[in-house]
């Protein structure tokens, strides 16, 4: 005690600057003693939880492969998976259940299909389980909506369509990606009818997560890509222009030769690599007389084409080009001319003195 | 002014710098814990395998350069060959190795040379064996480059100029990449609409005694060592605590040289890596930056704070204060060559928070401490020391290392708790206590010496790094 009074007595007479170091001090001490608790709390509690997990996932999974070998052709539902509904509604009003339940629910989905796939879906509308998804999307919480939403997609519940799309405009980039995935995982090409109503940017990640859903159904599909090559929002005709490439809708190349003079370079590089892929020869005009007021950027997907699209008639718009600054075009229109024009070729690889220009030169010649 | 108000206003400097200093980190750890807690939330339920066999997915070219790494090269080779990404390949640059390591590749990997037509938009140092590919298929994305040696920028910039890709993955040949690494990497790149992610980062982990086989991760261990213990605590500091704020404020300066990747287009743009200097990594980042600021371009540096990458640390002091010599020099050269930047409002949040937070906390940090171990022996040699007041503030500042360590072993548990074994946690805690003592003292070490080399040996370029090689770590 009388170290206590010393040391009280001692800090009246420092200074207010010493005073406040030693309490700073007795602060971070009192702090760090109960993050080490915390710490040893943590780390406890997550070992037990996997634990706990572990042992609830055994148990669900034995349950559910039960529930799925206990139902036969005459009754909906037979008296012992009925039982077994009413014990996993039990554990559904604990959210560590839940989720544990739903993973479980989840993995084997996954990994069955037909009938018993069906079972699954039957048993999560059953449990209730499909009531705590849906009440997610009444939440204010964007990582709740689209956790919800996320959790319908896996378990196929189409009859919250209507629900669901309300949030395509979704602020949240999070939310509105669910919502795409939501439509084109469950309604095929028909889901992508949220492209109409779009007003948010579709980013390239987004584009690439949609076409590989998609792939899933296979690549004969009838779906209209005109009215998304005209739309008014940007990313919407690029993700169209994917679309045409990969389904071969060769019905919108009026629509494609329309992008060539869109006002974004992005979409015009887009649509000549599309023109490109359908090697259509009616775009190379106007490819040729947009040439020289675009960027080199777009320069280089102009001659990426012409390797594919070229003609004779072409010769002097190539003979431009031989020496261009870029290493790229230069690269393509001199392979393009010692095709077309051989003697040509021959002349004007003497002419120029450019050192690169003869490195590409003896690359051509010797491959 | 008189020597007694010249004395005051050092101690008042000094204090200030304490307290600025302690501030700083402490906004850091906020805004790095609140990052942190979005990203979790973001990508919590992120289906990363959609990407994989996606044929729209970006084309990335994996460069890695390679000098004298004959021990362990195959290995490490197909380490990088085993990644789940689709549209993918790797450069491996033999940048004028003395070793076997080019026969070794050959034989291993089946490789042939061939006619490749490089465009040289960075200026590099000549071939020398020329370009190789395998006549193998099922080695087809390698590409193998042996040059005349130029040091690790020049190698980097000889892949930039070989690659046809989109983007490239800047990695040390002896890091060990996760099979998911590339989709977590390149989603940033992806998922802006608004901007333009012109680099992005990751954590990089200590993988001494961890257990790798085939060039994969197989279990985490916590090394015996202190001075690994020790980096490894501070790798998590600076990752989780300082890095994750940087990267919400759109002020990262610096990308780990074991792990980048970077939009190509603007690398070479910028002329690719600077081969004067040792800290290329930072330096490259800081130039592009300056780059998007000049031209007036939305941009951002991304950063990705899951465990992608693991490499291995040195595990002796020898090498320990060689690498951060190192480190030092390169942050001097680059805060040197950019000082155009410094608290210079055209270029926004870099100028007025990135470059002064280097400039006074990371560079001049080491030199203001030792400044003050050197004032304090003064006043101990004139019997001047307060020693109560000596006592609370040493007290204060040990009290406040040990509660931001603490905080940091924090968000790890509550983020990736990598280190999941029984008693982990306890000798964690044991290193956040003796770190201060085991560690600090030879980093400041190592940047003083930086510091002199930098000034009075400018012969010095990187120093040694002898690896002892992960593919047999346990």
């Amino acid at each position: 005690m009388n170290a206590y009074h010393s040391f009280l007595d001692y800090l009246e007479e420092t200074p207010t600057i010493i005073q406040v170091v030693w309490f700073s001090s007795v602060i971070f001490l009192l702090l760090i003693l109960v993050l080490v608790l915390y710490l040893k709390y943590l780390r406890s509690h997550l070992r037990q939880n996997e634990r706990i997990e572990s042992v609830y996932n055994k148990k669900f999974e034995s349950n559910l492969i039960t529930y799925l070998y206990s139902g036969n052709e005459d009754e909906e539902i037979t008296a012992e998976q009925l039982l077994i509904i009413n014990r996993l509604k039990k554990n559904t009003a604990d959210p560590f259940k839940r989720k544990v339940l739903i993973s479980t629910l989840l993995k084997l989905r996954n990994e069955i299909s037909g009938e018993m796939a069906r079972s699954i879906q039957n048993l999560y509308i059953q449990t209730g389980l499909l009531n705590y998804a849906i009440a997610k999307l009444k939440s204010k919480n964007w990582e709740l909506i689209a956790k919800g939403i996320n959790e319908l997609t896996q378990f196929h519940i189409k009859e919250v369509h209507d629900e669901i799309i309300q949030f395509i405009n979704h602020p949240k980039n999070e939310v509105r990606k669910e919502v795409q995935l939501y439509s084109v995982n469950l309604f095929n090409f028909k889901g992508l009818s949220f492209l109409n109503i779009i007003e948010t940017k579709l980013s390239e990640w987004d584009q690439i997560q949609l076409l590989e859903v998609l792939q899933k159904f296979g690549e004969q599909q009838t779906f209209d890509v005109k009215p998304w090559l005209q739309s008014s929002n940007d990313s919407v005709i690029s993700f169209a222009l994917k679309l045409t490439e990969i389904y071969n809708q060769f019905d919108a190349i009026e629509e494609l030769i329309a992008l060539l003079n869109y006002p974004d370079e992005k979409i015009r590089i887009e649509a000549i690599q599309v023109l490109n892929y359908f090697t259509i020869v009616e775009a190379k005009s106007i490819l040729k007389d947009n040439f020289h007021s675009v960027r080199e950027i777009e320069q280089i997907a102009v001659f990426k084409m012409m390797a594919n699209v070229y003609e004779l008639e072409d010769e002097n718009f190539i003979l431009e080009n031989i020496v261009h600054p870029n290493f790229e075009i230069k690269l393509r229109a001199l392979k393009i001319l010692k095709d077309i024009n051989i003697e040509n070729f021959n002349i004007n690889k003497q002419i120029v003195t450019n050192t690169e220009f003869h490195k590409i030169v003896n690359f051509i010649e010797t491959n | 002014m008189d020597t007694v108000d010249i004395i005051l206003l050092i101690r008042y400097l000094f204090f200030a710098y304490a307290i600025t200093t302690i501030s700083t980190y402490l906004i850091l750890a906020v805004i790095s814990v609140v990052e942190t807690i979005e990203y979790m939330k973001r990508n919590s339920f992120v289906n990363y395998k959609e990407i994989l066999s996606s044929t729209v997915s970006p084309s990335i070219s994996i460069i890695a350069p390679a000098y004298n790494e004959s021990l362990n090269i195959i290995e490490n080779v197909r380490s990088l060959l085993s990644s789940h990404y689709a549209n993918y390949d790797v450069i491996i640059v033999n940048d004028g190795s003395k070793d076997d390591s080019l026969e070794k590749l050959i034989k291993a990997y089946d490789l042939v040379k061939i006619d490749y037509l490089i465009n040289q938009q960075i200026p590099t140092k000549p071939l020398r064996g020329g370009v190789f590919k395998s006549t193998n298929p099922a080695f087809e994305k390698l590409i193998v480059v042996d040059k005349e040696n130029g040091g690790k920028a020049d190698a980097l910039n000889t892949g930039l100029n070989i690659s046809n890709n989109r983007y490239v993955a800047c990695i040390d040949v002896d890091c060990l990449l996760l099979e998911d690494a590339l989709q977590k990497m390149i989603k940033p790149f992806l998922e802006t609409t608004d901007t333009n992610v012109i680099a992005a980062g990751g954590v990089i982990r200590i993988a001494n005694s961890c257990i790798i086989r085939d060039g994969k991760l197989i279990d985490v261990n916590f090394p015996k060592k202190m001075l690994e213990q020790g980096q490894i605590l501070e790798y998590i500091r600076a990752f989780l605590l300082g890095r994750m704020a940087w990267s919400r404020l759109n002020g990262l300066l610096v990308i780990s040289g074991a792990f980048g990747l970077f939009d190509k287009k603007i690398a070479i743009d910028v002329g690719g890596y600077d081969t004067h200097t040792v800290g290329e990594d930072m330096e490259i980042i800081v130039r592009m930056r300056r780059y998007m600021e000049e031209k007036k371009l939305r941009y951002k540096v991304a950063y990705i704070p899951d465990p992608l990458c693991w490499t291995e640390a040195p595990d002796n002091y020898k090498i320990f204060i060689s690498q951060r010599n190192r480190w030092t020099r390169g942050t001097i050269e680059t805060l040197k060559m950019h000082r155009k930047i410094a608290f210079n409002p055209n270029y926004s949040s870099m100028g007025l928070l990135s470059y002064p937070y280097w400039l006074i906390f990371e560079r001049l940090a080491p030199l203001i401490e030792v400044f003050g171990l050197v004032y304090f022996g003064i006043l101990v040699y004139f019997g001047e020391v307060r020693w109560d007041y000596t006592l609370g503030f040493i007290t204060l500042a040990y009290l406040f290392t040990v509660f931001f360590s603490i905080i940091a072993i924090i968000s790890e548990e509550l983020t990736y708790h990598q280190y999941k074994k029984k008693g982990i946690g306890f000798q964690l805690l044991m290193i956040a206590f003796l770190e201060p003592f085991v560690v600090h003292p030879f980093i400041i070490y190592s940047a003083v010496r930086g510091n002199i080399d930098y000034y009075f040996n400018k012969k010095k370029k990187w120093g040694e790094m002898t690896r002892k090689g992960m593919s047999s770590t346990q």
